[in-house]
């Protein structure tokens, strides 16, 4: 559908739907307001017409004071532009919002952790559970009434932390020592975990039991659960696979076990002791969600940064991103079974590239180095001839090294060709992102269809391939450390002498009221960041779209029908990093 | 009696059996005790190498590949580690777990060691070193081998753990499979030399090295043993990034050392069957007149193999389990007994021509090579055609 088409046939969204579509007009906020039984129709509307094929983001924000409770809706067309914001608007006593699974299957794993963060219900989703805390949690933690049991409740269950002197942790004190607050009812004797026997129950075990497959050999299918523990899910990260022999029959991620409520203690903190915050999110790529964030709250701000401190922040994520997929990379390798050898040789650089970080921040992985409005100091001197050196010497040869040892490797390409595939219009639904949504034929890129910062200026390619497999997803990244290179150079050659930061420095900053969805192409794919600020020093809201979260709802569907063995390379290709997923 | 440098095993014999006469034992007795003695020489020797300076070299060679110092802590450059390995796995708690069959789960581990120790005793180390020189010892060999593979299943499904479970299912697949081209492969050097018996193969060798003669079932050889013994790219069996350990998973301390020793020993076992059946064994200049020469050979040859070994280990990513049995089924088999039926008639054919044994029997051998690559060629070829007449289709797994 070309861009004409769409204006001559399809009509704005006010005008189609008069009576259910209103623009958003509190001040800050854009975007329209839909009303809840009319969303499914409007997005559908969306989708096929306007073409917004593409769903980012999907969160709530608890307005307490108003007494309701919206879900924001981030909708992008694939071939680029701005975003379609939808917001629905529930009483925030009994939220019940359509779910919009059928529409956008990339709404299943944000709609349940608005579920389960919100409180928010989602009619008509299948598979409505808790995703990032665990089943038996009581309360749903980012609701503003929700007090922290111990720390924020109003009736303290122990009356002094410090008696005589003494500290101890209130956790302490409690019956199962945990952090947590039980029903009424509860025994801990009595208590039985559903969270497994419901998930193990949808899962082909039953029929395996009742007689057969329906084929010749009637063979019996186990449950085995890679993870919590296990050298190939890159952290505490479990997939529950049913199996026939060695073939996957289901598979199920579950995740949540590095949880620590990223965005509640994001919504306590100051604006700006968000940033170094962020750094924790995906800890490879520090630089690229300090990025993210400052481009939110700049939007919020309405500053924009000195032309310097704009190209040391193209500089910073795009080094970030040759750092991330030579990890990438390595690790992939890895989990096909190369005994470390080939990681070791691609993250050799990494280190030298972490020197540069260190140099600029003071630190290797926690960056922490933009601030709104710049970034936090100018570079030392001597950095641009060590980025220089590793941009015109070493990074290459790297590169083509991986290239000539692996690319044509006859075990890679056994295991790696065909293997997980994914079409470009399943890519498109799940809200996969980066490479492994333009591994499938879909060239998005933010940095392309939405430009941010100075990227509008830069000459590169959006890296596209198109199989869709592991094997594309691994030469993609090859490509985008090229075209990251590409911009290198351009950045190295163009960056201007000047201030890095707009205004003073500040340590608090003031930040109009209002929404801001600030997105960039990190290495593993579109982060976004939606802030809502009512003015006061710390963000009312402060959801964080992370994509290797959202990338995994289609992790599932790639893997029926593989072997084992195909799990941890499909997994390893769409690179997750847990501090990321669980937040 | 005088000490007879050129043959020093032979002489400690004899001045061991004179001194145990002398002592008033029985020639019965004195032989048994003599035997068990040279199992225990032969199998503390055999730890003692494998176990301490093997795996030390290895991981040294592994950390130079990978970029790395490797151990270098423990003594000078980090030699003693092994030991110091050793030390903290008897000291570890030894935990089996609940619901695991603790007699089968106990004897694996045992199993596992004999099965690497016991084709020791057919391997002539030197000259008239050698446990026993069965006259079935190619018989012998495989079948103690074989031991092996039902201690990974005895352990893989004594523990009650999937992984464990998963890695007992791979073994049967792969291990059985893997056997029939190596029984096959190890037909060929049998009737080169015309005998079973390994000192007797490594004795045929005076005219040339096996592998000169048949580099084809060599080859066939040192990949299928390589599978076997689960050594990577074949280590489906414990697969670290797929099974996380695979049938040794709920294995601690001392028994998991003993599982780590067997599959460690079971590589250099590997090494030293190809160093005796295709590279001659102990043969060398001058072997003949100073065995422990011959030993010096047999070392050489072993650790070279061996290393070979590890190279491959530390720079494959691992094969998946259809594609392994593909190439085994459809590429191994079929190509071990072409190479037994080349190998026949080359023999036959050689005197009757009149030229040189080994120039016939590498010219067979070369011939044999270029047919299954032509043939692989046209495999492909097939797929290609297939994969292009449907540009949209991707080619999914199989042996290709």
């Amino acid at each position: 559908m070309s861009e004409q088409e769409q204006s001559t046939v399809a009509e704005p969204l006010e005008v189609h739907f008069p009576q259910a579509v209103t623009p958003d007009e509190r001040k800050g906020y854009q975007g329209y307001v839909v009303a809840t039984e009319a969303l499914p129709e409007v997005a559908t509307y969306a989708r096929d017409e306007l073409g917004y094929d593409y769903l980012s983001s999907v969160t709530g924000v608890d307005y307490l004071p108003e007494g309701k409770t919206e879900v924001v809706y981030h909708a992008y067309r694939t071939a680029g532009g701005p975003a379609l914001v939808l917001k629905v608007q529930v009483p925030r006593e009994d939220p019940v919002v359509p779910s919009l699974v059928g529409i956008y299957p990339s709404a299943d794993f944000q709609e349940r952790e608005a579920w389960d963060l919100l409180g928010i219900r989602f009619s008509g989703h299948p598979n409505l559970k808790r995703i990032l805390m665990w089943e038996g949690f009581h309360g749903h933690p980012l609701r503003k009434d929700y007090q922290e049991v111990y720390f924020e409740a109003e009736n303290k269950p122990f009356k002094n932390r410090w008696p005589e002197g003494k500290v101890y942790r209130v956790e302490e004190k409690a019956p199962l020592k945990k952090n947590v607050q039980y029903p009424p009812d509860f025994t801990a004797e009595g208590w039985v975990p559903e969270g497994d026997a419901a998930l193990y129950a949808g899962m082909g075990q039953v029929v395996a039991a009742e007689g057969g497959n329906g084929r010749a050999l009637n063979t019996d299918q186990i449950v085995v659960n890679l993870g919590p523990q296990h050298p190939s899910t890159h952290g505490v990260f479990r997939l529950v696979v049913t199996l026939e022999g060695e073939t996957i029959v289901d598979l199920e991620p579950v995740m949540g076990y590095l949880h620590r409520n990223h965005e509640k203690i994001g919504e306590r903190n100051t604006f700006l002791m968000n940033m170094p915050y962020t750094d924790r999110l995906d800890y490879i790529c520090a630089m690229g969600n300090n990025f993210g964030y400052s481009l939110a709250v700049e939007k919020l701000m309405g500053i924009t940064p000195p032309e310097r401190a704009e190209y040391i922040r193209v500089m910073m994520a795009e080094l970030t991103r040759i750092v991330n997929h030579l990890w990438a990379i390595g690790f992939l390798l890895n989990d096909l079974g190369a005994y470390f050898t080939p990681a070791l040789y691609a993250i050799e650089e990494r280190e030298l590239v972490l020197d540069v970080f260190e140099a600029v921040s003071g630190s290797r992985m926690m960056c922490n180095y933009f601030r709104f409005g710049g970034v936090a100091r100018d570079l030392p001197e001597g950095v641009l001839d060590v980025v220089r050196e590793l941009v015109h010497e070493r990074l290459p040869r790297k590169v083509d090294e991986l290239d000539t040892y692996l690319t044509h490797n006859e075990i890679i390409r056994a295991r790696c060709v065909g293997v997980g595939v994914l079409p470009p219009e399943d890519a498109i639904a799940y809200g996969m992102a980066g490479p492994v949504l333009r591994a499938s034929g879909v060239p998005y890129d933010v940095r392309r269809a939405d430009p941010y910062s100075i990227y509008d200026r830069l000459d590169f390619d959006v890296a596209v391939r198109y199989n869709g497999d592991v094997y594309d997803r691994y030469i993609i990244r090859l490509d985008e450390i090229r075209q990251s290179l590409r911009i290198l150079e351009q950045v190295l050659r163009d960056i201007p002498e000047g201030e890095v930061q707009t205004g003073k420095p500040q340590y608090q900053v003031r930040v109009p009221a209002g929404e801001a969805y600030g997105r960039v192409e990190n290495p593993k794919g579109e982060l976004g960041f939606y802030v809502v600020s009512n003015g006061k020093p710390n963000p009312w809201r402060y959801h964080v779209r992370a994509p290797s979260f959202i990338n995994l709802t289609a992790m599932g569907e790639m893997c029926k029908g593989q072997k084992v063995a195909d799990v941890v390379a499909i997994l390893g290709s769409i690179d997750i990093v847990l501090g990321e997923v669980d937040r | 009696m005088d000490f007879n440098f050129q043959d020093p095993f032979t002489s400690i014999g004899e001045l061991l059996r004179g001194l145990l006469l002398g002592w008033g034992l029985a020639p019965g007795l004195v032989s048994l005790i003599l035997m068990l003695l040279g199992a225990l020489v032969l199998a503390g020797f055999a730890m003692t190498l494998a176990g301490v300076f093997l795996t030390w070299l290895d991981r040294k060679l592994a950390a130079r590949i990978q970029d790395r110092l490797g151990p270098n802590r423990v003594g000078p450059f980090g030699i003693f580690q092994p030991i110091a390995d050793a030390i903290k796995l008897i000291t570890k708690e030894d935990i089996i777990p609940e619901g695991a069959e603790r007699a089968i789960f106990k004897l694996a581990p045992m199993l596992a060691v004999m099965s690497a120790v016991g084709i020791w005793a057919v391997v002539p180390f030197a000259p008239r070193l050698i446990g026993t020189d069965l006259n079935v010892g190619v018989l012998y060999i495989v079948a103690v081998g074989a031991i092996g593979t039902l201690s990974i299943m005895m352990g893989g499904m004594a523990s009650n753990n999937k992984y464990a479970m998963l890695g007992a299912f791979r073994t049967v697949a792969q291990m059985v499979a893997y056997e029939i081209p190596m029984v096959i492969a190890l037909l060929v050097p049998t009737m080169l030399a015309g005998t079973m018996g390994v000192g007797g193969i490594v004795e045929a060798q005076r005219g040339g090295w096996f592998i000169v003669l048949a580099p084809v079932a060599t080859l066939l050889f040192f990949v299928s043993a390589m599978a076997e013994a689960g050594r990577a790219p074949f280590d489906l069996l414990e697969a670290e990034s797929e099974i996380v350990a695979g049938y040794n998973v709920e294995y601690s301390g001392m028994k998991f050392g003993m599982f780590y020793v067997a599959e460690f020993l079971h590589g250099v076992t590997i090494a030293a069957l190809t160093a005796t059946l295709f590279l001659g064994g102990w043969l060398g200049p001058g072997a003949q007149q100073f065995p422990l020469l011959g030993l010096v050979y047999f070392a050489i040859k072993t650790a070279f193999v061996y290393l070979v070994i590890s190279l491959i280990r530390f720079s494959m990513p691992r094969i998946r389990i259809d594609h392994l049995l593909a190439f085994n089924w459809k590429l191994l088999t079929p190509l071990a007994l072409a190479a037994v039926i080349v190998t026949a008639i080359a023999d036959k054919l050689a005197p009757a021509l009149g030229w040189n044994r080994a120039v016939v029997h590498l010219t067979a051998n070369i011939l044999l090579a270029w047919a299954t690559f032509e043939a692989l060629r046209a495999y492909a070829r097939g797929i290609r055609q297939r994969v292009e007449v449907q540009p949209a289709a991707v080619e999914t797994g199989g042996a290709d």
